[in-house]
């Protein structure tokens, strides 16, 4: 069993000194379905208190709000969706997404494929894969309230992508992972290394299929929501050794991953991946892959 | 199809559809466009726009049809933000929260509700000629937007 003194002896080895934080509620204006002053106009009228999110275009922090964010005309008419500020920045990493063949690999419950159609403004295709079919319900009706219309769902695990005989321009791998303290408070309790090799051994089959059905000057952008290493920086410098994958520099919200993981030295180019430990976010790791030969 | 076209002229109204790009799955439609039309293999979940489903033989919509019709000059009451919130709760319309009727006001006809920004909420059937009622419950509500929330927790 590993304890919270062990993960938290590791994040300090890390270079991050634990602290408590809370997690902060933030949404995503849906711009393709109002203008985000005529949203957030409507919003403050209900007596919500906005705050910008400083490093993201369409997003803001819920301040102060006397009811649900999630019940109100507003947000069921799809004009924005609640969404944790630090899992809005993949989807925006993404080279003019409007227009191309985008695969979403780990989809539901579809945040970040409404964010990616409305980056899309509709246009192009989205697929969608999730392996958990129950997840997929509640993936559909996000795309209807969101009046997503560029979409095909499947029922299917991505690691058997190659069967849609597709090659995609742009891949999101949101993918599954151990997840972190700030957004379940029982995690420490929960969670073990078992948990976290377990999590990182499937992400780099994740990752294996997603390199076979990218087309060459396609991107991936690989996100977990763990603080782990093995499940980011040293999956990475995996990928990069062995899936014929470069780092492309990535400009967004948090810093230079880490090189050097418990001794263990990586690719000098794994500092282009951000690491987001939690804070104003919760705790994130973000990076953005190309085919090697086509990085600009 | 046909229960698509059926179901759209309660509201006195209609919409074209391309009948090449509807998609039935089991009990659902889909309308796709060109693209998805070329990629789609026939295990899919969802596709494109949710039109609707048939249980029972009877059609059920979804709100992507309602905006189509609402786009259409078709059965419309406006509502107050009161009555609004109430419709969305799952509530029946009154008489004092109509501030606006286009097209049917006949008892018995379908119209779409729209809050004040003219968005639609949600449809339902007039209980009574909208202009001979005094006050009471006018219109009942068939569906509304909060159903994404009942399916939520459903779902959870």
């Amino acid at each position: 069993m590993s304890d919270k003194k062990f993960f938290v002896t590791r994040y300090k080895e890390l270079g991050w000194e634990y602290e408590d934080v809370k997690p902060r509620q933030a949404i995503r204006i849906n711009s393709i379905n109002a203008k985000e002053v005529v949203v957030t106009k409507r919003l403050r009228s209900l007596g919500i208190k906005l705050g910008k999110i400083p490093f993201l275009k369409k997003g803001y922090w819920i301040r102060k709000s006397k009811f649900s964010v999630g019940a109100t005309s507003e947000y069921l008419l799809g004009l924005y969706s609640i969404q944790e500020a630090a899992a809005q920045i993949p989807a925006t990493l993404f080279t003019e997404p409007e227009d191309k063949m985008v695969l979403d690999a780990c989809a539901a419950p579809g945040g970040k494929t409404v964010q990616l159609a409305d980056l899309m403004r509709n246009i192009g295709v989205i697929i969608a894969l999730d392996v958990r079919k129950r997840r997929l319900t509640a993936l559909s009706n996000h795309l209807e309230r969101c009046r997503v219309r560029n979409t095909i769902v499947y029922h299917m695990d991505v690691r058997q992508a190659s069967m849609l005989k597709v090659k995609f321009d742009r891949i999101l791998l949101d993918v599954p992972c151990s997840g972190n303290f700030v957004t379940d408070k029982d995690w420490f309790k929960k969670r073990t290394i078992k948990d976290v090799e377990r999590n990182a051994r499937l992400q780099r089959e994740i990752l294996t299929e997603a390199a076979k059905v990218l087309k060459d000057d396609g991107e991936i952008v690989y996100a977990t929501c763990s603080l782990e290493p093995e499940e980011n920086e040293l999956n990475i410098d995996w990928a990069t050794k062995n899936l014929n994958l470069q780092l492309e520099k990535i400009s967004c919200h948090g810093e230079k991953a880490l090189t050097n993981v418990f001794g263990k030295k990586l690719d000098s180019s794994i500092e282009h991946c951000r690491r987001i430990w939690p804070g104003q976010t919760q705790g994130f790791f973000i990076c953005k892959l190309k085919k090697c030969g086509c990085v600009q | 199809m046909k229960q698509i076209k059926n179901f759209v002229s309660r509201f006195q109204t209609r919409i074209s559809l391309d009948k090449n790009l509807i998609l039935k799955r089991r009990d659902t439609y889909f309308l796709l466009n060109d693209d998805l039309r070329r990629l789609i293999s026939t295990d899919f979940f969802c596709a494109g726009t949710y039109l609707g489903k048939t249980r029972g033989g009877k059609f059920f919509p979804s709100f992507n049809l309602l905006r189509m019709i609402a786009g259409k000059k078709a059965n419309k009451v406006i509502v107050d933000k009161k009555t609004e919130w109430l419709f969305i709760c799952g509530r029946d319309i009154f008489k004092k929260g109509i501030t606006g009727v286009m097209g049917s006001k006949r008892k018995d006809d379908y119209t779409l509700i729209l809050n004040q920004h003219g968005e639609c909420l949600g449809f339902g059937k007039i209980l009574c000629n909208l202009d001979k009622a005094k006050d009471g419950v006018v219109i009942k509500n068939i569906l509304d937007i909060g159903d994404f929330l009942r399916r939520e927790k459903q779902h959870a």
